[in-house]
């Protein structure tokens, strides 16, 4: 396996006001492979986030180093990151971040039309297809005023892939929706994982983790345990029993 | 508590808020200046009027003149008439006036006199506003003089006239109410009683006579001029009535007032439409804001003592600099005032009159915010925290769709889009951007209009290459006579027309004799654009002049009868046009030669000419003035410069202040707004930036949006300033004679330089200014 992601003795510090800092990520090392589909969780404050948002080059480390595909990032300027993001990685958020002016099929093409040698064309039809991948072609022309939180997330996932990203990264992408919801949204990012997309999420929701491949567990700003469920398959296996046992390896490590 | 709140709030939008503050004392500043102007000129045009004690009828008269018989007249008319004194002008040319290094005042297009001061009204006063008294040997100088020619006190001034020749020292400057304003083409010297015997015994000039009179309180000119006309007195010259001084004297002044005005009245609307900016910017933070301390049980009136006192001290504190900063900016645009009608305006209706500005602006702030508060009053704490449920299940039409642009690279697709999808964010910027352009082309325009060669229409006179002017001499019809036949046997004039102006009666409205001046001769070869109608062609035609075709002048249409009486003979006249004049207080008129001379009453004879091609037009000119010396040759643009250049350079000062003004309101207004509009749009950049555009594409958006704007803003003011501009110039003007002004439109000046040098002033406010980086971690603002 090749490893995608690297972070090496990973540090964020924030100020909060004179001799007053934050300590969020404790020299945290992480390795991702290609194809992975991790999760990560802890209780709140823990740092899950921001070891997401730190290690995709989205924030500013304090300190360590990260590799993205082998290609150190943590000391590359701003304009260079967002190339990196625009062309090998997917966001999505609990809060979905849509762009308020935009249709919904026009929010997922609008980060392929940016590259100047766009093929419009190509574009709307992948844009096209990823919509009714998630269900919601029928939407495709809808303001975001006019699609429900669900339908939304939905919206944001296809535009995180329609670059192709070799690595899509989920803040809490089901924190804010409804359990069918939700369940409906990790079954297409398994069904993405399937097709050779790296993922990386956070979550406090068993549920979620349940369905992962491999559980980090974080506690104070750093790793502190790891457990490999292996890749799930729902004709396969039983989701109850995985959420059994992680639950089981959680209380274990203090959860 | 809430003092705690305010304080938090003016720290944490510090920028906004100076922007805010700006912007609010700056229309104070104007607004309380232009009051302070209209004011001043209010109270100091009453005060000189007060020391000057000018004539409420004045007649000029050259030639034979017996004072018995107006002494009669003003007893028989006692009724009417309080005083009356009969000043003698001792008419000088002005080459005959030496000053500085071997310069004279040849070539000026006023009438210089020497004069005594009067005793009984009609006082020419110092700088002081006192009567002047002048020692033997010393002069008083017009103040128009002393700016054209830079006269300073204690300069000699040698009058060398027909072997006679004496020197003066300027003692002091003439404010003369009457005669003040350059547009009065008459000015007056004074000097002391003995020197002014002297020149009169050595005959150094021709005398004039100015006839003047004092009514009682309810004394009524027209009855006294009529009865002075019927009375068969010496009435050779023009009449001029006490509206018109008081009108030359306040024209320049009030124009200035009128154009400071119009630009502090688009400042406050730039004012009002920045603090809508700043809600419309803030509204939704404000709101969570304002959920919050509904959900900690503040109540609304608390609440709304924390929005409406911010707004309440920022506006009382601009309101009270403003104003007090408005007393040091006023002297920027009062220097004329301060020159010719008062050197102390010391007046205290200025304080009270400026207040207006402060207070208009602080009450429409107020009032502004309590109807922004009034839609918080109607929402509950959880949907101001939550806004953008607000929002939800709105149905509208989707419009300008990403695919549908062929033209432009996203993002400047998505900064143009987005004007259009936030109109009424970006509509404010279009009005500040359209008043910009307009403080700027407009001025400009105006300040073209004028300086050009065209603008002999609004004179009526006809575009020509020069004018020679022959005034009351004894050699005037000889040389008149001469000069025709050197015209026409001279192979560089390609065309040349003679006009006579002389003094005519003509029946008014009320069937009583005026006396107005017609000018006689070949209309056709320089023709004269026309209001309505045409000049006159045939015989028994007359045109006249708008003033005199008003309701106070004739009264009259075209096609309608008008009855001349020329040597003792009553004629008919039909009105065949209507012409736009503002010399000899807009009320002239043309007739056809048929009309026949009025000999005693001849005023000047003027010669247009057009020369051949090729020609040098000044070597012609020095000519024609050497040849004839008591002519007057100018060009026309000399001519409207001099009778106009007062104004003129002051609109070109307004002009330049208009651009820099416009400037700096362009820059404010553009960093402000863009300020508001990027922090208003944090989230949406920092979405933008996570899916992974650049600070450069985002720029872009924003610049395009901003110069979209900007475009249109242009276009839109430069059409405003040129057809709105002119209704409102002519509207003006029309008092003055001139009912329909049209702008000199230099294009490459209003729609290439000054467009341009907005764009780029825009242009690098914007490149400064649109600082889409987002300074903290992407994900705190993403997670906020």
């Amino acid at each position: 396996m090749n490893t995608i992601l690297e972070t090496r003795s990973l540090n964020k510090k924030v100020e909060l006001g004179k001799n007053n800092e934050l300590h969020i990520l404790k020299d945290v090392d992480l390795m991702i492979e290609k194809g992975e589909f991790v999760s990560v969780m802890g209780p709140s404050g823990s740092g899950k986030s921001t070891l997401l948002y730190n290690g995709s080059g989205m924030d500013r480390m304090t300190s360590g180093s990260v590799k993205f595909k082998g290609l150190e990032i943590s000391g590359m300027k701003e304009e260079e990151l967002a190339k990196i993001r625009l062309s090998s990685m997917g966001f999505i958020f609990q809060d979905i971040n849509l762009l308020k002016n935009l249709s919904l099929i026009d929010n997922v093409m609008f980060p392929a039309l940016v590259s100047k040698d766009a093929d419009k064309k190509a574009v709307h039809q992948k844009a096209k297809k990823l919509l009714e991948m998630t269900g919601i072609e029928k939407l495709a022309d809808n303001n975001i005023t006019q699609a429900s939180g669900g339908q939304l997330q939905r919206a944001g996932i296809c535009r995180a892939l329609i670059n192709d990203p070799d690595i899509l990264f989920g803040d809490e992408p089901t924190g804010a929706l409804d359990s069918k919801s939700a369940s409906e949204i990790l079954s297409i990012l398994a069904e993405i994982n399937k097709k050779g997309t790296t993922i990386m999420l956070v979550t406090h929701d068993v549920k979620v983790a349940a369905k992962t491949e491999r559980i980090l567990f974080m506690v104070d700003g750093n790793i502190v345990a790891e457990k490999k469920m292996g890749k799930f398959d729902s004709l396969r296996d039983d989701i109850m029993e995985r959420e059994e046992i992680l639950i089981k390896w959680l209380m274990e490590n203090g959860f | 508590m809430i003092f705690k709140i305010i304080k938090n709030d003016f720290k944490r939008k510090k920028i906004v808020t100076a922007a805010v503050f700006v912007f609010i004392t700056m229309a104070v500043i104007l607004g309380a200046s232009a009051t302070n102007i209209i004011s001043n000129l209010i109270q100091s045009m009453s005060e000189l009027k007060a020391h000057a004690v000018p004539a409420d009828i004045a007649q000029m008269h050259a030639g034979k003149f017996d004072q018995s018989g107006i002494d009669k007249f003003t007893q028989d008319q006692s009724e009417h008439i309080a005083l009356q004194e009969t000043m003698v002008l001792l008419s000088i040319d002005g080459r005959d006036i030496h000053f500085g290094n071997n310069q004279t005042m040849v070539g000026t297009v006023q009438d210089i006199s020497f004069v005594v001061q009067n005793r009984k009204f009609d006082f020419i006063l110092d700088l002081n506003n006192e009567k002047l008294d002048i020692r033997k040997g010393e002069l008083a100088v017009p103040i128009y003089f002393m700016e054209v020619y830079n006269l300073k006190l204690g300069d000699t001034i040698t009058l060398d006239s027909k072997g006679y020749r004496k020197e003066f020292i300027i003692s002091e400057y003439a404010r003369d109410y009457e005669m003040n304003a350059p547009l009065t083409s008459s000015k007056r010297f004074v000097v002391n009683q003995s020197d002014y015997d002297e020149m009169i015994e050595k005959q150094t000039g021709e005398l004039e006579y100015l006839i003047e009179f004092r009514l009682k309180e309810n004394g009524d000119s027209q009855v006294v001029q009529t009865a002075y006309i019927d009375a068969g007195l010496p009435a050779n010259g023009p009449t001029v009535g006490g509206e018109l001084f008081l009108l030359f004297n306040a024209l320049s002044d009030a124009a200035i007032a009128m154009i400071i005005i119009l630009i502090s009245f688009l400042l406050v609307i730039i004012a009002s439409l920045c603090i809508q900016l700043t809600f419309l910017a803030t509204i939704d933070e404000d709101l969570k804001e304002i959920g919050v301390m509904k959900a900690m049980g503040i109540s609304r009136k608390d609440i709304k003592k924390v929005y409406l006192n911010k707004y309440r001290i920022m506006s009382a504190a601009a309101g009270i600099i403003g104003y007090l900063l408005s007393f040091i900016v006023v002297n920027l645009f009062n220097g004329n005032m301060r020159l010719y009608i008062s050197s102390e305006l010391s007046g205290n209706l200025k304080y009270v009159l400026s207040l207006i500005a402060p207070v208009v602006v602080y009450l429409m702030i107020v009032l502004y915010c309590q109807k922004v508060l009034r839609k918080v009053d109607k929402i509950s704490a959880v949907e101001a925290l939550r806004s953008d449920i607000m929002e939800r299940g709105k149905k509208r039409k989707y419009s300008f769709p990403l695919l549908s642009n062929r033209l432009f690279t996203i993002n400047i697709y998505m900064g143009l889009r987005d004007v259009w999808k936030r109109f009424k964010l970006y509509r404010l910027l279009i009005f500040i951007f359209i008043a910009c352009t307009f403080i700027v082309i407009l001025p400009l325009n105006i300040y073209n209009t004028m300086n050009s060669p065209e603008f002999s229409t609004y004179m009526g006179i006809g575009k020509c290459d020069m004018r020679i002017d022959l005034r009351k001499t004894d050699t005037i019809t000889a040389d008149f006579a001469r000069l025709q036949e050197d015209l026409e046997n001279d192979p560089d004039i390609e065309k040349y027309a003679a006009y006579i102006t002389c003094s005519y009666q003509v029946k008014n409205a009320e069937g009583s004799w005026d006396y107005i001046l017609i000018e006689t001769g070949d209309f056709s070869v320089f023709p004269l654009e026309y209001l309505e109608g045409r000049a006159p062609e045939r015989a028994r035609e007359i045109s006249i002049s708008f003033a005199n075709a008003s309701t106070d002048g004739l009264n009259k249409k075209v096609g309608d009868d008008v009855v001349v009486r020329a040597s003792g003979i009553d004629k008919t006249f039909k009105v065949c046009g209507i012409y736009q004049d503002i010399t000899n207080g807009g009320k002239t008129a043309k007739a056809d030669a048929s009309l026949g001379l009025n000999e005693e009453s001849v005023l000047w004879y003027i010669v247009n000419i057009n020369t051949t091609p090729g020609v040098d037009i000044r070597n012609k000119m020095e000519y024609f003035q050497n040849a004839y010396h008591s002519a007057q040759v100018n060009d026309i643009k000399e001519y409207t410069q001099q009778t106009l250049g007062n104004m003129i350079d002051q609109l070109g000062v307004i002009a330049i202040g208009g651009i820099a003004i416009a400037l700096i309101i362009v820059v404010l207004i553009t960093s402000l707004f863009l300020k508001m509009l990027l922090s208003k749009d944090g989230s949406q950049i920092a979405i933008m930036r996570s899916m992974g555009l650049t600070t450069q594409n985002i720029k872009n958006q924003y610049t395009a949006g901003t110069l979209s704007v900007l475009v249109l803003g242009i276009i839109l003011g430069v059409v405003a300033s040129d057809f709105l501009g002119e209704i409102m110039v002519s509207a003006a003007m029309s008092s003055m004679g001139a009912a329909r002004i049209q702008f000199v439109n230099i294009a490459w000046q209003t729609w290439l330089l000054c467009p341009l040098a907005l764009i780029a002033v825009v242009g690098i406010t914007i490149s400064l200014s649109c600082k889409v980086a987002v300074e903290e971690d992407l994900s705190v603002v993403l997670r906020s």
